[in-house]
């Protein structure tokens, strides 16, 4: 059975891309939500196995929504990485990844090879 | 022998009670001849007579004339000016000798230039005029001078001057420009964390469609033309982000040239998107229809909305439902608020047709002291490293090279409005009607 993807990010052009490249091999199941707001709603009736999460987004950030999913008892255990493309101080080059509080942190743009075996990496560990 | 100079005035002014005035200088001629040569000799202007008929040998040649060219009497009498001055000064005193003659009237030189024979060069004021001896068949020209070197002199140091001042005058427009435009960097600097976000998320989107495209499609892939289209679209909006911080951040120079409002704002919204979004702020823009273009420097407005929109931002931060609205209409400028004091055409004038736009937020407000400090240049309230505090002077002295208008009020539903007043751009009509083929009432 394949696993359970669900990206929460407000790029809707990017999301729809990724979904495709996700889906492609039929490794994945995948869902999008581009509005952070219903992002709690939306995990609980889906139950992924990985999130994929925008950190700057209208309405509750990446931050937000991960706070409220480590409060609700299902989703607490989901692994969480963090897609973002804000540049900040000692910013991660393209395609590494940095651990950051728990949660994975990669740096978009990232590529499709770096995003799978991170996905990979962190489903087997769970 | 004559009689004393006490007697001689007392026999005069005896007379003087009952003759006419005609007869007593003529009493005093036949009397006293030489009397003429004095008056002639301590008149306070130069007093020459060149005899026409002779090649304009000079006939006469007072004190002061004297003085003016230090030329003394003896030197002159009975010579051409190209005896005394030099060929082209000559030349040019026999042309307007000759002309007066030919021409039987006074002639006037109201500037002229003779370099002397001492070596300095002075100013004349000339007339001269012609004297025609009916009795003895003879042309004269007469010509009195008054040294007016000293006022040329204070008009050269005037213009020299103001030539100073013009100098001064463009050196600080330059350095206003200068601080404008480093301001402008500094935001350019705030603004370049927000639109290298802006610019990674459709290089995301690239990269995932890129990535598709690379790991093999077929003919038929029914997911290939909404790629391309993301694809398409992700790089307009790349470049729509980039080219506008381009242009925020090029163009030293104040170019005022007629522009829509709205593309200006939207642009200045585009720039400060990611600030915008991060706050959480809902944005409206409420543009009346219609709106006639205003005269402005694109960059240069376009870093003040940049500035205004920040400001707003930022002092909405942490607030409830924060919203930002920028409100723009066209009106006259009331007769009340006609300034006596700024009536020149630098400045807005009663009847003048404006846009006003104003920016609102929602935000904490400005204190009363803080309101008087507001456009003072390096006042922030914001903590350090967030901003210089040029921003407000900045703003200010660009509306001011605009000749327009600023002007921040408390709302009363909290928050601050920011008011900026901008002249319509003159209309095809405006310029026919201020032409040189403006009709007459």
């Amino acid at each position: 059975m394949s696993k359970k993807i669900l990206i929460i990010d407000d790029e809707a052009g990017f999301t729809k891309l990724l979904r495709m490249n996700l889906e492609r091999n039929g490794d994945y199941e995948v869902m999008i939500e581009n509005h952070s707001v219903h992002a709690l709603k939306t995990a609980q009736a889906f139950q992924p196995d990985l999130v994929l999460l925008d950190l700057v987004m209208p309405g509750l950030d990446g931050g937000d929504v991960a706070a409220l999913f480590q409060a609700d008892p299902k989703l607490k255990k989901v692994p969480v990485i963090m897609l973002t493309a804000l540049v900040a101080h000692g910013e991660t080059s393209t395609g590494s990844v940095a651990q950051a509080a728990g949660v994975t942190v990669l740096p978009k743009p990232v590529e499709m090879a770096t995003l799978r075996s991170c996905i990979t990496d962190i489903l087997e560990k769970s | 022998m004559s009689a004393p100079e006490g007697a001689k005035t007392q026999r005069l002014s005896s007379k003087a009670k009952s003759a006419p005035p005609e007869q007593i200088l003529h009493d005093l001629l036949a009397e006293s001849p030489s009397i003429l040569a004095s008056i002639v000799d301590n008149l306070p202007v130069a007093l020459f007579v060149k005899d026409a008929d002779h090649d304009f040998r000079v006939v006469l040649w007072n004190k002061k004339q004297e003085d003016i060219t230090t030329i003394p009497r003896e030197k002159a009498l009975g010579r051409t000016d190209f005896h005394m001055f030099s060929q082209e000064s000559a030349q040019y005193f026999r042309q307007v000798d000759e002309a007066v003659v030919r021409r039987g009237k006074l002639f006037e030189i109201p500037e002229e230039i003779i370099s002397t024979p001492g070596g300095g060069d002075i100013w004349l004021k000339t007339t001269k005029a012609p004297v025609f001896d009916t009795t003895r068949n003879r042309t004269f020209v007469i010509g009195i001078s008054e040294d007016i070197t000293p006022q040329i002199r204070v008009r050269e140091q005037l213009k020299e001057l103001n030539t100073h001042l013009t100098l001064a005058n463009q050196q600080l427009q330059e350095t206003q420009l200068q601080l404008i435009q480093a301001e402008k960097m500094e935001s350019v600097g705030r603004l370049a964390a927000g639109v290298a976000h802006e610019v990674k998320n459709p290089l995301a989107l690239l990269l995932m469609g890129v990535e598709y495209l690379a790991s093999g499609i077929t003919e038929n892939d029914p997911n290939l033309p909404e790629i391309l289209t993301e694809m398409r679209d992700a790089i307009a909006r790349a470049d729509r982000i980039i080219r506008g911080l381009v242009d925020y951040s090029s163009s030293r120079q104040l170019s005022l040239e007629s522009h829509e409002l709205l593309p200006l704002v939207e642009n200045a919204l585009l720039l400060t998107r990611h600030e915008v979004r991060k706050g959480n702020i809902n944005v409206e823009v409420i543009f009346e229809k219609d709106l006639p273009p205003v005269f402005i420097d694109l960059a240069k407005m376009e870093q003040i909305f940049v500035n205004l929109i920040i400001n707003a931002v930022h002092a909405m931060e942490g607030r409830p439902r924060p919203n930002l609205e920028i409100y723009a209409y066209a009106t006259r400028i009331p007769e009340v608020e006609r300034d006596e004091g700024a009536r020149t055409a630098r400045h807005l004038r009663s009847g003048d047709e404006v846009v006003i736009v104003e920016i609102r937020d929602n935000g904490s407000g400005i204190s009363e002291e803080n309101m008087q400090k507001i456009f003072d240049p390096f006042f922030t309230t914001k903590a350090t490293g967030v901003g210089t505090g040029l921003g407000l002077s900045v703003v200010r002295k660009i509306i001011e090279l605009h000749r327009g208008r600023i002007s921040l009020r408390n709302r009363v539903s909290g928050g601050v409005a920011v008011s900026l007043t901008l002249k319509v751009a003159p209309t095809v009509q405006d310029e026919l009607d201020k032409g040189p083929f403006k009709k007459k009432q």
